[in-house]
């Protein structure tokens, strides 16, 4: 990593919503409640919401809650939704059995992934 | 590892016209999708589309699929359907799951055309069964032939909200409402009111905020919403439907791009996340393009020229054509482009609100807020003609990219000029037929025919009609007005079909003559149709 990132939870106290059990991603079940907490424990953008919660790596790999985290960050922080990322776009982008991966043929030689 | 001088991801109209326009130049293509049926959205598709005739105007989307598969078969494209592109790695290597197997193709260009998928709303039971995208409503009546629910809360009155909303009818299936959060409705006036003149009631500034049920939809809760769109406590109505379908918009498919090392941009306009692209399609990395809904969402007319331009482009870097060739190509392309891209509803008009047409004509407000003209408001267009006998009413009022009326009319009656977005005008010195070709191939099913001197005190009108079983001559019913109200009694004299019109019928009806100019559907009286 180049970079140190430091996150510390944001200065406003944490004040429960009565929507806050409304599921998110549907995948794996994560709530707007436990991502407002997330925000608030300093997640501060798509990706590092993910990397806290997985919401957006279950099955549909974000395609339907990526928008809905998004607003809930935007709406949070009052920052726009331009200036929060995006789910980082990775091979495999749709979800593969482990098996066929394994399977692959070859790459030519020299081949380099762009995944970051 | 297999070799290919184009690899395009995605057999959706774009991907494939590309495919197209490579392979006449010479190229060796192969096509990826992950669906077991090429088309992409055009398969389900089933209603006739805007533009002109080069932008196949008039033509159900499903059939131009048809004529794009039938084109590649003949330039012997491969397409590889049930193969999905996992990723694009350097070197244009681009990793594809095909069965159990992940393969590995490499290409000197790639071109992404995965298209958009579907943007939900959370609210309180959104995860029920019963709740879905309006595009998987679609794909389940008109692919896989099954009714999606009994009866249907249509969230959304976008395009697609009220094209889907149609279809569902034509299943077979109630549409209790179409609601929208927005003061006025988001997709073109003649796709609503060919919706609304059928009694789907259309509730502008009205979200849904809770799907109720224990295993499934029982019912839904939609509720009026201030100006910051937070709904209103008290104004909530309970209606009891078993599906709620959701269209709210679509988000570019683009994370092939991202993966591929594209330069991306967050553009609210287009959808979301789009690679930057240049003006023929290419992204940050030399020889990778991207064509249709995944660069910004827009309709298949302009995907598919997005397409070709992208695959003129590659033609170009690789040898095919000629800087020449290749510059005649693009102009003609760009032409055509902007054609399709004019008018209100243009990309670039996103959002905004109209108060006058091109022409200076005030634009319907009950047309923007309850989706059907009134008949004050429709008095002030020109294409209304007073004469006695059979005449056409066209009931076109916004500034849209279509001409087929003005083309198909073999008495040269309907004028709408060169810029396509013109309202259609009648030619007063001209004489109807009556033949009603205008009435059948009218994508917004907005033309109307006819005559006040049927018998005494009766006249008949003439509509489109696209539900079956259809009714026959003789059958009785109601004659519904704009807003899907009953009017007054009546008697079916005619149903005219022909190749022409494709699958709509005109479906005339006599009523009294002081009802003709409010008649404007019909609704067979229960029991008999
Ligand atoms: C209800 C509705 C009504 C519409 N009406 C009209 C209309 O009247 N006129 C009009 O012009 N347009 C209309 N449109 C819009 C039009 O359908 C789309 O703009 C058009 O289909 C976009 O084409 P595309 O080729 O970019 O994408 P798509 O048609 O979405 O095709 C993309 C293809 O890529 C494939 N794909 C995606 N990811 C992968 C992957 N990783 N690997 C392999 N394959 C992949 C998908 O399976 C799909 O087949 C309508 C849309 C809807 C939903």
């Amino acid at each position: 990593m180049s970079q140190i990132i430091v996150r510390t939870k944001t200065s406003e106290p944490f004040v429960p919503l009565p929507d806050d059990d409304l599921i998110i991603c549907r995948c794996e079940e994560i709530t707007k409640g436990e991502i407002r907490k997330a925000i608030h424990e300093g997640m501060r953008t798509l990706n590092e919401v993910k990397r806290y919660l997985r919401a957006g790596m279950g099955l549909c790999q974000g395609q339907t809650c990526q928008r809905l985290v998004l607003n809930i960050i935007s709406s949070e922080l009052k920052i726009p939704g331009g200036e929060l990322g995006r789910i980082t776009g990775r091979m495999p982008v749709r979800p593969a059995v482990m098996e066929a991966v394994g399977k692959s043929t070859e790459h030519s030689e020299g081949v380099e992934r762009y995944d970051r | 590892m297999k070799r290919y001088e184009l690899i395009v991801i995605g057999a959706g109209p774009s991907g494939l016209s590309a495919a197209i326009e490579a392979a006449e130049a010479g190229m060796q293509v192969v096509v990826f999708d992950e669906n077991g049926r090429p088309g992409g959205q055009l398969f389900k598709q089933i209603h006739k589309f805007f533009g002109s005739k080069e932008h196949q105007a008039k033509v159900r989307g499903v059939r131009i699929g048809e004529n794009l598969l039938a084109k590649a078969k003949d330039l012997g494209i491969h397409v590889i359907l049930d193969a999905t592109v996992l990723g694009i790695y350097k070197n244009k290597e681009v990793s594809v799951l095909i069965e159990d197997e992940v393969q590995n193709y490499k290409a000197d260009a790639v071109i992404i055309a995965t298209g958009a998928a579907e943007n939900m709303i959370p609210f309180k039971g959104w995860d029920l069964p019963g709740v879905m995208g309006a595009g998987a409503a679609q794909t389940m009546m008109n692919i896989q032939g099954i009714r999606p629910g009994g009866k249907i809360l249509m969230v959304g009155s976008g395009n697609v909200g009220l094209v889907v909303s149609f279809q569902l009818l034509q299943a077979g299936c109630e549409v209790a409402a179409i609601i929208d959060a927005a003061p006025r409705v988001g997709g073109y006036g003649v796709h609503a009111s060919k919706v609304t003149r059928t009694g789907i009631p259309l509730y502008t500034s009205y979200t849904v905020i809770e799907a109720k049920g224990v295993d499934s939809v029982e019912s839904a809760v939609i509720a009026r919403v201030d100006e910051c769109f937070q709904p209103i406590p008290g104004t909530e109505i309970e209606l009891g439907v078993d599906t709620i379908c959701i269209a709210v918009g679509l988000s570019p498919m683009s994370q092939l791009a991202d993966n591929a090392g594209c330069q991306m941009e967050f553009a609210p306009g287009k959808g979301g996340n789009v690679p930057v692209l240049s003006e023929t399609g290419e992204t940050s990395i030399a020889n990778v393009y991207c064509a249709g809904d995944v660069a910004g969402i827009e309709e298949a007319s302009s995907a598919m020229i997005q397409g070709k331009i992208a695959a003129a482009a590659i033609a170009r870097d690789l040898g095919y054509i000629d800087d020449i060739e290749f510059a005649e190509k693009k102009t003609a392309y760009a032409e055509s482009l902007s054609k399709i891209r004019a008018g209100m509803f243009a990309p670039g008009n996103k959002g905004k609100v109209f108060e006058k047409t091109d022409e200076g004509f005030t634009i319907s407000d009950s047309l923007l807020t309850k989706g059907y003209l009134s008949e004050s408001e429709l008095s002030a267009f020109p294409a209304l003609d007073a004469s006695g006998g059979t005449h056409i009413v066209i009931e076109c009022t916004q500034n849209i990219p279509c001409d087929p009326c003005q083309d198909v009319c073999p008495a040269g009656c309907i004028i709408v000029g060169n810029t396509i977005t013109q309202i259609p005008k009648l030619d007063k010195d001209k004489k109807c037929s009556g033949c009603g070709l205008c009435v059948g191939v009218c994508s917004g099913q907005a033309i109307f025919l006819v005559n006040d001197q049927y018998e005494d005190g009766y006249g008949t009108v003439g509509l489109p009609y696209e539900f079956l079983p259809l009714p026959a001559k003789g059958d009785v019913g109601k004659a519904l007005d704009r807003s899907g109200a009953p009017v007054c009694d009546a008697t079916v004299v005619e149903v005219r079909t022909n190749k022409a019109m494709d699958k709509t019928a005109m479906l005339v009806m006599k009523v009294p003559v002081d009802q003709l100019s409010s008649a404007r559907f019909f609704k067979a009286a229960e029991g008999g149709n």
